[in-house]
């Protein structure tokens, strides 16, 4: 009896507090979203089921939780913590991006700069309440809504942040169809809305070539600390466009995003023990993240109607929305909300522009961030 | 430390403008050079074109009457060959992928999904050049030999 008392004392039952069972319930949650209603499930059932992993209490020193440092689920999050796996991500989306539409309308990329004031102004709002300086710049790159961005640079900044941030981070990329649509509704009237764009010019096969290597050189040599990130995009199109090294490019868009995302997401999940993520500042960052998206749904929004000032060709200004990064779901509610109120607009294609845009200037905004903690 | 002392005290205004203008400004310098990427390189591909014309407001002394139809020419023999010789490069790489024999179609489909301009005329172009060869069975080959007959014409 004793001894069965004694096996009782260390299973997850007797180790478990209530704190496990609603971190349980939110992977629960994460599955549930990602399989019934398709949000973002390739990230939110590895990261749902990590919570389920972080969260079964475990004796401590046998080496089977995240947080020791002789666990297997340690090594693999050194991919997180080491700031690995982001770049590896952005290689795969690289070799999966066609930056036609950006090559054919430049000015579109503006919106994409645009949007990033959505981190900036986070930034502000996390110090207004009371967070360090490097984690007030983790939280506000949740408005850059890039989950491998803000991954990165908390590794970089705050890794004790890793996981509240990461889970706001992917939370309201999968929410982008709810979160934008009422912000691009208020912000623009119904005329507006019905704008039709231009058909974009042929881009040519010379210029797709061209562009990673003047895009990576150009934004590397003006932000020098978004190189693993730019690096890596700009290098896995490269491979994309190359056509001869199609063996290449077809390996990075499939098995390695593939393999990297299931440890990311899986391990992020997993750092999310209910001690570590239940806490006062969890609840800032979800508060602040989703003030992030809307600042930067709004910022997007409010310049392209700017932009429209001075334009002779007016842009739909719903494509401000898509300069939030959440490629291409942002793009998608552009469509979404474009179609709903003419079946005939198509905006999509258009919208893709600011939204790899919004990738490029969401890591140049995290390389500044990074720079300036460090510096 | 809470509210704008905490802002001010860790510099937040300073670093949040400081850090959107750097954003612009990459995302403005890049979308300035992308912008006029397509017409330097039709500057590039006309750059005969060009030096002739610098040549020729340095020797405007020279009798050229007969000259530009012959520079024409050239150019568009350059111009042609430095295509078909770029084009055979692609497709061969794209028929090792599909295996041969292959159906036209299906290359021109592949073609068109990698994003090569004017696979049609391409593919037409690398038929009559006996680049791609027909099997007799109403499938298609890459013709090796075309490529080295090509180089020696040259």
């Amino acid at each position: 009896m004793e001894m069965f008392l004694d096996f009782f004392s260390n299973t997850g039952f007797a180790l478990a507090d209530y704190r496990n069972f609603i971190m349980l319930g939110i992977g629960i949650l994460f599955i549930y979203l990602g399989i019934a209603k398709h949000y973002e499930p390739l990230l939110l059932v590895p990261i749902g089921f990590g919570i389920l992993l972080g969260n079964i209490p475990v004796f401590k020193g046998l080496g089977l939780g995240i947080y020791e440092s002789n666990s297997v689920l340690h090594y693999l999050y050194l991919g997180v913590t080491s700031g690995v796996y982001p770049p590896l991500i952005f290689m795969g989306i690289g070799a999966m991006t066609d930056f036609s539409t950006l090559l054919a309308r430049p000015v579109l990329m503006l919106l994409g700069a645009a949007a990033q004031a959505g981190i900036f102004l986070t930034f502000l709002g996390a110090l207004f309440l009371g967070f360090a300086p490097n984690e007030a710049a983790s939280i506000g790159i949740i408005g850059g809504a890039d989950g491998p961005t803000a991954i990165f640079l908390t590794a970089k900044l705050a890794k004790e942040l890793i996981g509240p941030i990461a889970v706001a981070a992917y939370s309201y990329m999968a929410l982008v169809p709810v979160i934008q649509p009422p912000i691009m509704r208020l912000l623009t009237t119904r005329k507006e809305r019905l704008i039709r764009m231009e058909e974009p010019r042929q881009v040519t096969k010379r210029e797709k070539l061209i562009f990673p290597i003047i895009a990576v050189l150009l934004c590397c040599y003006i932000a020098p600390a978004a190189l693993p990130l730019l690096g890596l995009l700009f290098f896995g199109n490269l491979l994309k466009e190359a056509v001869v090294t199609e063996r290449l490019a077809q390996a990075a868009r499939t098995s390695i995003i593939d393999t990297v995302t299931i440890l990311l997401g899986m391990t992020v999940g997993a750092s999310t023990q209910a001690d570590v993520f239940l806490t006062g500042k969890s609840i800032g960052i979800f508060v602040l993240g989703a003030l992030s998206f809307c600042v930067a749904t709004a910022a997007g929004l409010l310049f392209a109607k700017l932009l429209n000032l001075f334009l002779k060709q007016k842009i739909n200004p719903l494509l401000g929305a898509a300069g939030v990064s959440a490629v291409p779901d942002s793009a998608r509610v552009v469509q979404m909300v474009g179609q709903a109120e003419d079946r005939t607009n198509f905006l999509l294609m258009h919208a893709m522009a600011p939204n790899v845009s919004g990738v490029i200037g969401s890591a140049v905004g995290a390389g500044i961030l990074w720079s300036f903690m460090v510096g | 430390m809470t509210g704008l002392d905490a802002i001010l005290h860790h510099n937040g205004f300073a670093m949040a403008a400081v850090g959107i203008t750097i954003v612009f400004t990459a995302l403005v310098t890049l979308s300035l050079v992308i912008s006029q990427l397509h017409k330097l390189l039709l500057v590039w591909d006309d750059r005969r074109i060009y030096v002739e014309k610098v040549r020729n407001l340095f020797s405007s002394a020279r009798p050229t009457e007969a000259r530009p139809p012959q520079v024409d020419e050239e150019i568009f023999e350059i111009h042609y060959f430095d295509d078909i010789n770029e084009s055979s490069r692609q497709f061969q790489i794209l028929i090792q992928a599909m295996g041969e024999p292959f159906s036209l179609p299906e290359l021109i489909q592949i073609a068109q999904s990698f994003g090569i301009e004017h696979a049609h005329s391409t593919v037409s172009h690398l038929i009559v050049k006996n680049f791609i060869v027909p099997d007799g069975n109403g499938f298609y080959r890459w013709n090796q030999d075309a490529l080295s007959e090509h180089s020696k014409r040259r």
